[in-house]
């Protein structure tokens, strides 16, 4: 009886020793992005018991590919509303890989956005609006992703190529390539943002765009035919002095093997 | 004369362990675990390639994981009660052999079977995703060549994106971290085997804790943020308390993502890891030392 | 050896009480009750009593299996509870189990090493003690391949491997054919003539009587009867007269004698001698 005593108070000195250092080094392991938080209770009840239970048994990378893979199903047999919430799933299980959230926005700001946009079945005004709502679903599934990888590039780059090609909000859009820019200091960002800018309706960007696109013509000594183009537009639109402005004359292009992808 | 211990006894008691495990075909896991990470690397041609790396670590990763549980709760759980029921306990125990010396000796059996276990898989896993990591590599650069996009600086990020999804050395810690929860868990049936009346009993309770100890930290938060009626907050501390935190060892779930383990993380994991197998042992020990055989 | 050694009894059982908790709602059972009993060195004693009677706890308590409740065991002066007493004992516990994936050398092997012994010393022992026992042909096979008496015979040679100055032995003889329990027997009266100390329990009464200088009689937990074999055999008031090659007509003429010039004496009865420890058991085993 003595040892069992001894045992049940060596078994409760443990625990109560442990318990701050477990605390310490889940919060220290989840802040070096070792761990991932706790499921939301919303999530829980989306999985199954099994699932859930897997999740907890150290598990949760194959629960989410698990899940992934069942909204690859979804995607092939068109069923948006499934794929959507299955992504759903597979981001909060996985908060910090890119992949799930790139690819979640990418099926609905894409795939499911021009899926509705061209059912011939709907309504052309409801066409519209799904078309929109889908997009906006896709923006908002990078912008929570961002909350968990503020320093993704890609993440911020697939957020710009949305605001530019499907929502068409070239301030926004010129913001996300500047953070890319932020994170990959490659200057072709900053003229993807410049070319944004040049398409707002706001004087004071051009003014930034005609700047940055100044100093990439001055400096970097960049002569595509996009940055060529957007310059004369934009010294006309901002009346600079003819002094200042470029050449007319365009001259021959030269493509540099020293940038990545097509020029622009 | 009399030594406290002897390292030779308890090598002689866990070689014996680890040869009485393998003969109940528990390495027949080993098997099953190849066919599995072969499949995983090679069925799912559909999907990207980098998600294909990450499908192949998932399951290979999860099969790891059962693996190191498995064998931990349920190889432990069978030990004692069936050297007691073969009378083995009672030849071994009438030699001069401190019954800790015992208790160690199984400990370090099974250990070193999960061990050598997770190590093998480990190299299989390892080969399997090198050479799958080689194929995607190449696929995809031949992808850019037919396109004309094949600059050195495609190609370099190309291998920057499939080689973080591909063989790392910060897997294998992956690897060790689930080393480390499987010794908990291992150390935690043993103890429980100490004062078990069954084989079923110790598998069903020791499940139940890992379980509960994987979800420690919700527990943990809701006894630390005094939410709930007062019966419910000393319950949530007392599970807290008397359960083990197998979270702390899920790195893996992050590490396949390609996080890095730095050593101060490593080992403080691993300090977790000592202290629990310690502690336990000495409960065992004192639960143990006095059972009537 | 030394001096003393010879002085200190091989086994001391002081006042022994064993009592093992029961479940919830059950009562505590008594498994051996104030049992004192001492075997001196040299000597075989048999513990006797019918299945339940408490020897099987009583030895177990003299190897450290139990912890007593009450009293105290020692084997050569050292309590039982110390690992250091199990250094001179060898136990074969009642039909014994190996690990089933060793063959009889490397079951040997693995109990030697336990005992610290190692290398060529423990090998050279090894084999000796599977020759002693007659397992040689059998050393490279499997014990699970193994007969009853052969894995009896092997336990044997396990509790004997380390030269242990006490062997205890639990039902040597169950379940093991008749020229087998033979062999088990002629091993027992060679350890007598090494000079080892045994401790035995059986319940084959005959093959006791044959092989024990002193037995002690269980019943209920407790010691009933102890003393030397010859003693506790002797019936006080009869007078046994053995005859070899006597005639029937000389045996009428006895019968003749005592019913005239008896003076009160009866003839009991006349035949072959047998067994009169068996009659003695059951006489006080049945109380």
């Amino acid at each position: 009886m003595k040892r069992h005593l001894q045992a049940l108070a060596v078994l409760l000195l443990l625990g109560a020793v442990k318990l701050p250092l477990e605390e310490a080094a889940t919060q220290r392991f989840r802040a070096a992005g070792l761990l991932s938080a706790p499921l939301s209770l919303g999530l829980r009840e989306n999985l199954s018991q099994m699932g859930f239970a897997a999740s907890l048994g150290g598990l949760r990378s194959l629960v989410a590919t698990i899940t992934y893979l069942q909204a690859y199903h979804a995607w092939e047999n068109v069923n948006w509303g499934k794929v959507d919430s299955l992504f759903q799933l597979t981001t909060s299980l996985q908060p910090h890989y890119t992949n799930y959230w790139d690819e979640a926005s990418w099926h609905m700001a894409y795939n499911a956005a021009s899926y509705y946009l061209q059912d011939e079945k709907t309504e052309p005004f409801v066409r519209g609006r799904l078309f929109e709502e889908h997009v906006k679903r896709g923006i908002d599934i990078l912008k929570e992703g961002l909350r968990y990888l503020p320093d993704d590039a890609r993440l911020w780059h697939s957020l710009a190529e949305i605001y530019e090609r499907r929502s068409h909000e070239p301030r926004l859009a010129a913001e996300a390539y500047l953070q890319v820019y932020r994170i990959t200091k490659n200057n072709r960002y900053v003229r993807f943002a410049a070319y944004q800018f040049a398409e707002t309706a706001d004087p004071e960007l051009w003014k930034k765009a005609y700047d940055f696109l100044r100093s990439s013509y001055e400096k970097k000594n960049q002569r595509t035919p996009s940055l060529l183009d957007t310059l004369k537009k934009l010294e006309e639109r901002l009346n600079i002095p003819l002094m200042q402005r470029i050449p007319d004359q365009r001259k021959p292009m030269e493509v540099a093997p020293t940038e990545l992808g097509p020029m622009r | 004369m009399s030594l406290p211990f002897s390292i030779p006894r308890i090598w002689t008691l866990a070689a014996a362990t680890v040869t009485q495990l393998l003969r109940m075909k528990i390495m027949g896991f080993l098997l099953v675990f190849c066919v599995i990470v072969v499949v995983a690397g090679f069925a799912f041609p559909v999907m990207n390639p980098e998600q294909q790396l990450k499908l192949l670590k998932d399951v290979s990763f999860g099969a790891l994981q059962l693996f190191s549980m498995v064998i931990a709760i349920c190889a432990t759980a069978l030990l004692l009660p069936r050297d007691l029921e073969d009378r083995t306990l009672y030849t071994i125990l009438a030699k001069p052999v401190p019954r800790f010396e015992y208790l160690l000796g199984k400990l370090f059996g099974v250990l070193i079977l999960i061990g050598s276990g997770l190590l093998l898989m480990d190299i299989a896993f390892s080969a399997v995703l090198w050479l799958r990591e080689s194929l995607v590599l190449a696929q995809s650069v031949a992808a850019l060549q037919q396109e004309g996009t094949a600059t050195p600086e495609a190609i370099t990020q190309i291998k920057a994106i499939v080689g973080k999804q591909g063989l790392t050395w910060n897997l294998h810690l992956g690897v060790v971290a689930i080393f480390l929860k499987a010794s908990v868990i291992t150390a935690l049936t043993l103890m429980i085997s100490c004062f078990a009346s069954s084989t079923l009993f110790t598998i069903v309770i020791s499940f139940l804790i890992t379980i509960a100890g994987h979800g420690q930290g919700l527990i943990r938060d809701y006894f630390l943020s005094g939410q709930g009626g007062m019966f419910k907050m000393l319950f949530s501390a007392l599970l807290a308390i008397v359960t083990p935190d197998m979270a702390v060892f899920d790195i893996v779930d992050n590490v396949i993502n390609g996080e890095l383990v730095t050593l101060p993380s490593f080992g403080l994991m691993a300090g977790i890891a000592t202290a629990y197998a310690i502690g336990y042992s000495v409960v065992s020990h004192l639960l143990f030392v006095e059972k009537e055989l | 050896m030394s001096a003393p050694a010879s002085s200190i009894p091989a086994v001391t059982v002081e006042n022994l009480t064993k009592v093992f908790k029961a479940g919830l709602g059950q009562a505590p059972f008594t498994a051996v009750r104030d049992l004192s009993l001492q075997v001196n060195t040299g000597e075989v004693y048999g513990l006797i009593g019918p299945n339940g009677c408490g020897k099987s706890t009583t030895m177990k308590a003299i190897l450290g299996l139990v912890t007593p409740t009450r009293g105290h065991t020692s084997v050569f002066g050292k309590p039982s509870i110390e690992v250091e007493s199990r250094r001179d004992v060898g136990f074969l516990p009642e039909n014994p189990y190996f690990y089933k994936h060793l063959n009889g050398l490397e079951t040997l092997l693995f109990y030697g090493r336990l005992c610290s012994m190692k290398g060529p010393e423990l090998k050279d022992r090894a084999k000796e003690m599977l020759a002693i026992t007659g397992l040689e042909d059998a050393a490279n096979r499997r014990v699970s391949g193994y007969s009853k008496g052969m894995l009896q015979r092997l336990g044997l040679a396990q509790a004997l491997l380390h030269r242990p100055r006490l062997v205890v032995l639990d039902e040597p003889t169950a379940g093991v054919d008749p020229s087998g329990s033979r062999k088990i027997r002629d091993l027992i009266l060679g350890f007598k003539e090494q000079g080892i100390t045994v401790l035995v329990t059986s319940h084959l009464l005959e093959q006791m009587q044959e092989v024990c200088d002193r037995v002690g009689i269980m019943g209920h937990g407790q010691m009933v009867r102890e003393g030397r074999l010859d003693d506790l055999i002797a019936v006080e008031n009869e007078t046994e007269l053995v005859l070899s090659d006597a005639t029937p007509e000389l045996l009428a003429e006895i019968r003749a004698l005592v019913a005239s010039k008896g003076h009160g004496a009866k003839l009991v009865r006349t035949g072959h001698p047998r067994t009169t420890l068996e009659k003695l058991f059951l006489e006080v085993a049945d109380k």
